[in-house]
């Protein structure tokens, strides 16, 4: 069955032999038995790393394409993967492939597409002494979409999808270091950003 | 702030950052999981470029031999139909023309082929064409352009850009994949990019996102999201500026990499520079440090410590002594992508450049 983009896809139905003794395979092991055709293990893979690609996703396009594009990026990978010959770099080669499906969805896009969400409400983001966090859930959004792209990304990960440090590190192949460089710092700017 | 809440929620808790996490939380995913049992395998599409009405599929013709004119230059190629191999090397489709593969053409969209070690990807005026690797990523080839592919090997890719334009995004881990130039050689670093090479053999690279190296016998520019750099072939690779920098200080700049200043002149250069460097112009003045005498260096090394605080570990001494550690300290200070990764491809590259150089 061929499956087309923004085709709508049916809830899952996992089987359930072996679901238990599968969940506890390490990331490695599982993309070699996808590799192999085992679509279930793909599943788990998709269980997973939905959130991160949801995550890089979302950091770059409105809310509502990113939930689009997240089954896109899964899509694109699995006939590519295969050609994956080290597997412990799945993280990294998936959410490459979200960053260029991004930069994909702005190509494709009109000229005034914007990455922003718009604004529900009518609250005065210029009003100084601004608590970070208070109320406008949009505005906050936009406004880490606005800090360097090393920033903005582990901040998604981290307040949007909940993942920890050690997880968005895990996830994205960046080190720990790296990964607590840039959170601690995205959040110092975006502090900044918000009181000005 | 407390880190360890910000990091793994460990910690006592950051009453601040639960607010942000409470309000940003709604945004998470919430979406279901297709059924990938039930999918064949899904034809491979395009993804960046796809923009363009570019789609392949994995079917070809039995092999024959057809003749293919090009009505513009009346100019008439043969070729056979090869089949696409499973041996390292990058599908290449056609976009539009007729790009030419070796002595293979493509001369429509249901055509596929490989571009192998040593072949050339030739582009005419009319034609575009888009290169693909799994393990890599995806290269647009302008028209009027050549591409020789170099090296397919497990952690090295390599490319040669002759002549042309071409566009890449690339997934593979930092510092595999290589485009040489006649003057220079990119150095992927994470990121999307485009790079020019002119007749004569000088070009740009502008970087549209994560970073790019660009390298040539030692001398290193870093091109960051949203800088570009030109390059020449005598003199290699420029000092890197963002693109939004001001008119005066782009054309100052291009005095300083590659025009024959001197005395006042080149001193006039300098202080425009210096005097239209913004904040985030610090990284092109990082550049200018190793780029400048010594007696100009203070003077460089004076407003980029005005325009960002002078990172741990650094000293006024060391810097304009251009001591490494401290010119890796003040780079990663700019927050463009951390240097260790090009140290780390460096260290890789050190046998092959001896090897060149013994040559």
């Amino acid at each position: 069955m061929a499956i087309s983009a923004g085709a709508r896809f049916e809830a899952m139905d996992w089987p359930t032999v072996n679901t238990a003794a599968r969940s506890e395979l390490e990331d490695e092991a599982l993309v070699h038995a996808a590799q192999g055709g085992d679509r279930a293990a793909f599943g788990l893979l998709y269980q997973r790393y939905v959130r991160m690609v949801h995550g890089v996703l979302l950091a770059r396009v409105p809310s509502i394409a990113a939930e689009d594009l997240v089954h896109d990026v899964f899509l694109q990978a699995l006939p590519r993967l295969a050609s994956l010959r080290d597997c412990s770099r799945f993280g990294p080669w998936l959410a490459a492939i979200a960053r260029n499906r991004a930069t994909d969805f702005h190509r494709r896009a009109k000229s005034d597409s914007s990455i922003d969400d718009e604004p529900r409400g009518a609250e005065n983001v210029e009003s100084p002494q601004r608590e970070v966090g208070v109320e406008d859930g949009i505005a906050l959004l936009n406004a880490v979409r606005e800090l360097p792209e090393a920033y903005r990304e582990p901040l998604i990960l981290r307040f949007v999808e909940g993942m920890s440090g050690p997880e968005i590190a895990a996830r994205t192949g960046l080190t720990h270091g790296s990964v607590r460089v840039n959170l601690h710092r995205g959040m110092q700017m975006l502090r900044e950003k918000w009181q000005q | 702030m407390k880190n360890d809440y910000l990091w793994d929620g460990s910690g006592e808790p950051d009453p601040e950052l639960q607010r942000i996490e409470k309000t940003l939380a709604k945004f998470g995913y919430a979406g279901e999981a297709p059924n990938f049992a039930a999918l064949k395998a899904a034809p491979v599409k395009p993804s960046v470029f796809s923009a363009l009405g570019s789609m392949w599929n994995l079917r070809f013709a039995a092999a024959t031999v057809v003749v293919i004119a090009l009505a513009a230059s009346g100019f008439v190629l043969r070729n056979s139909i090869s089949p696409v191999s499973n041996g390292p090397g990058w599908d290449v489709a056609r976009l539009s023309g007729v790009p030419e593969v070796g002595q293979f053409a493509l001369a429509s969209d249901s055509r596929k082929t490989q571009l192998r070690v040593g072949q050339l990807l030739v582009t005419d005026s009319n034609s575009r064409a888009s290169m693909t690797s799994a393990e890599v990523g995806e290269i647009y080839v302008d028209a009027g352009s050549r591409v020789r592919l170099i090296e397919a090997g497990l952690n090295r890719k390599r490319i040669s850009l002759e002549l042309g334009t071409i566009h890449a995004a690339i997934w593979a881990p930092p510092g595999e994949f290589v485009v040489d130039t006649p003057s220079a050689s990119a150095v992927d670093l994470g990121c999307a990019y485009t790079l020019h090479v002119n007749e004569d053999g000088s070009g740009t690279l502008r970087t549209t996102r994560g970073w790019v190296g660009f390298h040539r016998d030692g001398h290193d520019s870093f091109i960051p999201a949203g800088a570009m750099c030109a390059t020449r072939r005598e003199q290699g690779p420029g000092t890197p500026y963002f693109e939004d920098a001001s008119e005066e200080f782009r054309k100052a700049l291009h005095g300083l990499d590659f025009e024959t200043l001197s005395g006042e002149p080149r001193g006039q250069a300098l202080r425009t520079v210096l005097a239209e460097a913004r904040r985030r112009d610090a990284f092109t003045l990082w550049h200018l440090l190793s780029r400048v005498s010594d007696m100009e260096r203070p003077l460089v090394y004076d407003r980029m410590a005005g325009l960002v605080q002078p990172p741990k570990g650094t000293t006024r001494e060391g810097t304009l002594a251009l001591e490494p550690k401290m010119l890796d300290a003040w780079w990663d200070a700019f927050d463009l992508g951390y240097i260790s990764i090009w140290r780390f491809w460096e260290q890789q590259q050190a046998p092959q450049m001896m090897k060149k150089a013994a040559r």
